[in-house]
């Protein structure tokens, strides 16, 4: 059988981490989902295996259950779906919906008993609580080894660090419950358990579209071939995810390095799906000042998202640019003094509230006010 | 600031319309007489200048002139930052306020009512005054600028204008080119904050203020979002308890019905045996009574033949007793009257007794008769012998005269009184002593006593007379002794009236003798005592009786003795004795008394006896009866019972029979009992319970069901509101704020920092420069009081602090210094500052009738300092001593009071 392996859409997940652009990347969930449906007929798939998770949590609005159980609803073939520790089967779940009786090929797999599907049988595990320390594979027992056997469950597999067991699964569930293939959902990244003959039976297929920056490997979904009962599957993963995110970390050292930064930011591709995090610290000369508004600009202007963090950058203690531009008299002693206390090592006493953080912005303030209206 | 010209009308003592100007840039002098209205010019300019038009209340309601209701209005032209302006004020009635600006040489309205005040305001002062009247610290510059009357010392300056002197001073410091770039240091701290460092709010309030106030609202609706979601996952969570509940019930339920089934089983099992035992244990009782009643019969038939031959044999045996019994009820009967014919013997004895026993009674009142009479005898007898004393004691007194206590005191006052006269005569003689050596004779010729008296040797003899003493020694001398005229007379004659008192008291005593009177008063009051005595014993024996009572009882005594005597005779011999014929009597009567007990006892022995055997006749007789009616109710009784038809033979055989057939019914009901025992519980009650248990547990499924509905029907609403996805957005809202509130933070602290590093620095460079102005302080009252009080030394806010005098290098505090110098020193300090406050503009200085302590000399140098200082300074003076300022170069003088009257002269 030929079938697709997603989980985690996450959908109408919050994203407070990316300020106003969160409507956005929602929709970017949905966009993503329906690239899996696509992937499924592009590869021909037999039917397409939804690990959990589809939905952020029970309370979604309405009209995204609707919109999502169109998209599945527009599957060419059946789609079986199971409830995840974000969206489980609880009272009033995303699972009611009436959406969910209207669609021929969506099946939401409500209880734990074998399930007929082509080319095999399906044993799902639906998750009816959001916590829980059951490994929720342990119903499935082995039996006619005649037709492919796939699991379908979300939860952590065994050696995953967490504080609690929380729906826990075994390494060696699928050997375990005599499966061919043991679909996962619940971790974001896509990630294969090799069995001893090097077969992979258990993977995460991970998030269908990455949710924040610094996740790994996240953005696919697994195209999984098994030619018969006991068949090493085919694995592979696809790309579904639209969105980048990145995080760009630059030490400011040299003159110029503020603008090979703005260069680099300037070439980077596809800047209107990436998100991007740029983090500048090191020595702040003066005279490049003005190229981190600059870099602002750039980033404001052309990326989905963007957070410059410029407060790790400081003021050369030494740097006598910053006295040049001033006046001489109070405004040369106020420059000296700012620069001294944006300095981190400065021993001497501080004024209430200046950090070396609000100092070096002061003097930053400063330099605007000088400069204002200069060209 | 210059000024330009000043109008006024409606203002205290300008109750027409005043002009004054225009004034020149350099020195003014506005002179009148006291009272003229300088000040008032000086106050209507400043009201003006700062003042809200709205001003009102009693301190502003005393500007109108007395006794006119006239609105105070001003009008005040004046230049400022390079432009012209003209301010018009009307105050109190409809007040308004117009500024206006020149422009191409005319006066353009730029701004009325409050926006005017405020803007005319904002020139002057950076510390413009409220809604009501401007005080000294709203002034702004002129707080140095103008001093009022009586008060060139200032004291502490405004923070504004401390600020204004620093910016000035530090503008020297900074240099030019510092100022544009501090400005908008200062700007960009006001846009952020109030001028004493608070986030500014309202309408201008700051980015982060409002984005804070943002965020709260954020905050507020996120945690509402996240209440929403914690009650629609708590609605699930509810959902699956009732779910389970309605389970739990259901199954509960199901497991009640299963057990209900068995327990109507064995229920109706029950209640068939439990029917069954009741009508075995009917079926016994019906055999018992039936036995019972042969029984019953069969018993009662033999025990009615028992009966009735026993009632036969006791009717047979009464019957037999009773004739015995009659004869002896007789013969109890004769002894019975004997014995009361005893009795009735011993009575008649009873007479005699009482004879007895009066005779002993009355010997007993005779004897006590007897007694009475003796004892009457006796007392007549005493009493007769006591009034023969009596009568011989009051005879005894009657001869006896004695005085009583009166007359005997009477008597010794009238001896008193005689005895005093005589020693008054004694006193009143002339007393002659003659001690004779020899023997012989004195002739008394005149005295007492005239006559002859012999004389003794060595024995004084006394002559005494009145009014002299006259005696002849015979052959030897003729004596007189004669003294002064006495009274003796006098005393003589009291004496006789005492003598014939004491006479005429004494007289019936036939003594004057003061004892014998005293012994016969003693003598008469023992023959009382004794008369008193006899008397009282009389009364006592008497007892409140009458001698003749006692006579007449003794009569009647006698007369029961005499009636007694002629009864009894011998008592006329000897006396009876009452108390041996008392016992004889009782003897008699003891004897008759036991006899009469005797013969009564045996009365009632009989009585009784004969009641006794009548008693037991009647109750034979009874008894006789009770038998007879007894036997014939046994005898119908037996004919009852026998009357079945039945022998005796039959009755048994039929008992027997019965007896059969309730033991077999008896074994019946016990096989029945003891199959019921075998359960254990009521098998009723049970299934009874366990139908109210499944009621029960269906009712509770049900409201769980109820419930459950009730709380998905919350899922569906909560749900439908899209909780969690309401929460994203205000999390993100949240958090989107977050990070701008952080970020305007960042630059509100870094604006802060800056502005405060800034003002620090330029304090510190003010603090350094502010030299200069004590330097030109001092070298202003240097030259105008000399060297000798040194340097001038400034405090905190440039005031005067102290002088350092040359000679001793120490501060000196300036109560230390005249008070001319006093006012020197304040002069040259204002106009130190001012010169410094002037130095981007040309500001006008007001000096009203200041320098009042300078002397003429000091005043020369005063006012060649004034004509340098007109050279960057507008001067406005104003005095009542005009010609005290006469020597001022390039001054223009305004006679205030020639405008005054000018102008009432042209209103006329």
């Amino acid at each position: 059988v030929r079938f697709i392996h997603t989980a985690d859409w996450q959908l109408g997940m919050k994203a407070a981490h990316v300020g106003g652009v969160a409507p956005r990347l929602r929709e970017e969930r949905l966009a993503a989902a329906r690239r899996v449906i696509g992937v499924a007929r592009d590869r021909a798939a037999e039917f397409i295996l939804v690990a959990g998770d589809t939905f952020e949590d029970n309370g979604v609005e309405r009209t995204l259950i609707q919109k999502a159980a169109d998209i599945l609803g527009s599957s060419p073939v059946p789609v079986y779906v199971i409830p995840g520790n974000h969206d489980p089967l609880t009272p009033g779940s995303v699972w009611e919906h009436p959406a969910w009786k209207t669609m021929r090929h969506v099946h939401v797999l409500r209880e734990e008993k074998p399930v007929e599907i082509p080319g095999g049988m399906l044993y799902p595990c639906p998750v009816k609580d959001r916590q829980s320390r059951k490994d929720p594979t342990m119903w499935i027992v082995t039996g006619d080894a005649g037709a492919i056997r796939l699991g379908l469950a979300h939860g952590n597999v065994e050696g995953v660090p967490q504080p609690e067991p929380d729906h826990p699964i075994a390494r060696d569930a699928a050997a375990r419950a005599g499966l061919d293939y043991l679909a996962l959902g619940h971790w974001h990244s896509t990630a294969t358990y090799p069995a001893g003959d090097g077969a992979v039976r258990m993977a995460y297929s991970g998030t269908h579209e990455a949710t924040g920056f610094g996740e790994r490997d996240s953005g696919n979904v697994l195209a999984v071939d098994i030619t018969g009962p006991g068949a090493s599957p085919l694995v592979a993963p696809v790309r579904t995810g639209g969105l980048a995110w990145k995080v760009v970390e630059k030490d400011i050292r040299e003159p110029g390095d503020l603008r090979r930064v703005r260069a680099d930011i300037e070439s980077q591709e596809s800047p209107g799906s990436t998100l991007v995090e740029l983090r500048l610290r090191g020595l702040l000369a003066a005279d490049e000042l003005r190229e981190i508004p600059r870099i602002e600009e750039i980033l404001a202007s052309r990326f989905l998202f963007h957070r410059l963090d410029s407060s790790g950058l400081r003021p050369s203690p030494g740097d006598a640019s910053w006295m040049a531009g001033l006046p001489p008299g109070t405004l040369q002693t106020v420059a000296a003094r700012l620069q001294e206390l944006s300095n981190p090592g400065f021993a001497g006493k501080r004024p209430d509230g200046a950090s070396p953080e609000v100092a070096s912005r002061a003097l930053i303030e400063l330099y605007a006010l000088i400069t204002e209206g200069s060209p | 600031m210059i000024l330009r010209s000043i109008r006024a009308s409606g203002w205290r003592c300008f109750a027409d319309d005043i002009s004054v100007g225009p004034f020149q840039e350099g020195l003014n002098v506005i002179y009148a007489p006291n009272a003229t209205g300088k000040s008032t010019l000086f106050e209507a300019m400043r009201r003006g200048l700062l003042d809200g038009h709205r001003v009102g209340g009693k301190e502003v309601e005393v500007i109108r002139p007395w006794g006119r209701a006239l609105a105070p209005a001003v009008m005040v032209e004046f230049s400022h930052g390079g432009q012209e302006y003209r301010i018009t004020k009307r105050l109190l009635d409809t007040p308004s306020s117009k500024l206006e600006r020149k422009e191409n040489g005319r006066f353009t309205s730029l701004a009325e009512a409050g926006k005017a005040d405020e803007m005319v305001r904002a020139m002057l002062s950076g510390n413009p005054p409220g809604r009501g009247p401007s005080r000294e610290e709203h002034w702004g510059l002129a707080q140095v600028l103008w001093a009022p009357q009586g008060k060139l010392a200032f004291g502490r300056l405004s923070d504004d204008l401390l600020a204004a002197v620093r910016a000035s001073l530090g503008a020297q410091v900074s240099g030019p080119a510092a100022n544009p770039v501090e400005r908008k240091v200062e700007e960009a701290y006001l846009r952020i904050f109030t001028p004493s460092g608070r986030y500014k709010t309202g309408k201008d309030a700051s980015a982060v203020v409002q984005l804070s106030d943002r965020l709260s609202a954020a905050l507020t609706e996120h945690a509402q979002s996240v209440t929403r979601q914690r009650d629609y996952e708590e609605a699930a969570r509810r959902v699956e308890d009732l779910r389970a509940r309605r389970m739990q019930a259901r199954r509960d339920a199901d497991e009640v019905i299963t057990t209900l089934r068995e327990a109507r089983v064995r229920a109706d099992s029950f209640q068939k045996l439990t029917s069954e035992r009741n009508e075995r244990a009917a079926r016994v009782s019906e055999e018992e009574a039936r036995h019972s009643e042969l029984k019953g019969r069969i018993d009662g038939i033999a025990a009615a033949r028992k009966e009735v031959r026993e009632a036969t044999e006791d009717l047979r045996r009464i019957e037999h007793d009773l004739p015995l019994q009659q004869s002896e009820l007789r013969d109890r009967e004769s002894e019975t009257e004997q014995a009361k014919s005893a009795l009735e013997d011993v009575r008649r004895e009873r007479p005699a007794i009482d004879a007895a026993r009066a005779l002993a009674e009355e010997a007993r009142q005779f004897v006590d008769n007897s007694k009475a009479l003796a004892d009457l005898d006796g007392l007549l007898q005493k009493i007769g012998t006591a009034q023969e004393a009596l009568s011989r004691r009051k005879g005894e007194r009657a001869e006896l005269v004695a005085p009583d206590q009166k007359v005997l005191n009477a008597i010794r006052k009238a001896v008193k009184k005689r005895d005093d006269a005589q020693l008054r005569i004694d006193a009143s003689l002339i007393t002659l002593e003659v001690v004779p050596e020899r023997s012989g004779k004195l002739v008394v010729l005149a005295g007492e006593e005239p006559g002859e008296v012999e004389l003794s040797a060595g024995i004084p003899k006394r002559v005494t007379g009145s009014p002299e003493v006259v005696a002849d020694l015979p052959g030897i001398s003729r004596l007189r002794a004669s003294g002064p005229a006495g009274s003796v007379e006098e005393y003589r004659a009291e004496r006789a009236e005492a003598d014939r008192e004491l006479k005429r008291l004494t007289e019936p005593f036939r003594t004057s003798d003061i004892e014998s009177l005293e012994a016969l008063l003693e003598k008469s009051r023992a023959l009382d005592k004794r008369i008193d005595a006899t008397e009282t014993q009389i009364e006592t024996w008497l007892s409140g009786c009458a001698v003749d009572e006692i006579r007449r009882q003794r009569s009647e005594l006698q007369a029961v003795r005499a009636r007694m005597l002629e009864g009894h005779h011998e008592w006329q011999q000897k006396a009876p004795d009452p108390l041996a014929l008392k016992a004889a009597a009782e003897d008699v009567s003891t004897s008759f008394k036991a006899r009469i007990d005797a013969a009564e006892a045996r009365r009632d022995a009989a009585q009784a006896a004969l009641l006794e055997t009548g008693r037991r006749k009647d109750q034979l007789n009874s008894e006789a009866e009770a038998i007879r009616k007894v036997k014939a109710s046994l005898e119908a009784r037996l004919a009852e019972l026998t009357g079945d038809g039945r022998s005796d033979e039959e009755r048994a055989e039929m008992l027997k029979k019965t007896t059969l057939a309730w033991a077999a019914a008896r074994l019946k009901l016990e096989e029945s009992e003891s199959q019921l025992t075998g359960f254990k519980d009521n098998p009723v009650d049970t299934a009874a319970r366990l139908e109210k248990q499944l009621q029960a547990a269906e009712e509770a499924a049900d409201r769980a069901r109820d419930d459950e509905k009730t709380e998905e029907g919350k899922i569906q609403g909560l749900s439908a509101q899209g909780t969690y996805s309401l929460l994203a957005a205000a999390e993100e809202k949240v958090a989107a704020l977050q990070i701008e509130v952080a970020g305007e933070e960042l630059r509100a602290g870094a604006i802060r920092l800056l502005h405060d590093t800034l003002e620090q620095c330029r304090n510190e460079a003010v603090a350094a420069v502010a030299g200069p102005v004590e330097a030109i302080a001092t070298q202003m009252f240097q030259r105008i009081a000399g060297g000798r009080l040194g340097h001038l030394k400034l405090g905190d806010s440039f005031e005067p602090a102290n002088v350092v005098p040359e000679v001793s290098g120490e501060g000196v505090s300036l109560a230390s210094v005249s008070g001319g110098e006093q006012e020197q020193i304040h002069l040259a300090t204002r106009l130190a500052l001012a010169e410094v406050l002037a130095r981007e503009e040309r500001q006008m200085v007001v000096l009203d009738d200041v320098m009042t302590f300078t002397d003429a000399g000091r005043m020369a140098r005063v006012m060649a300092i004034l004509e340098e200082e007109a050279q960057r300074l507008q001067i406005v003076i104003l005095t009542c001593h005009p010609e005290r300022y006469r020597g001022l170069n390039g001054a223009q003088f305004v006679d205030l009071e020639g405008l005054l009257a000018a102008s009432r002269a042209s209103d006329t």
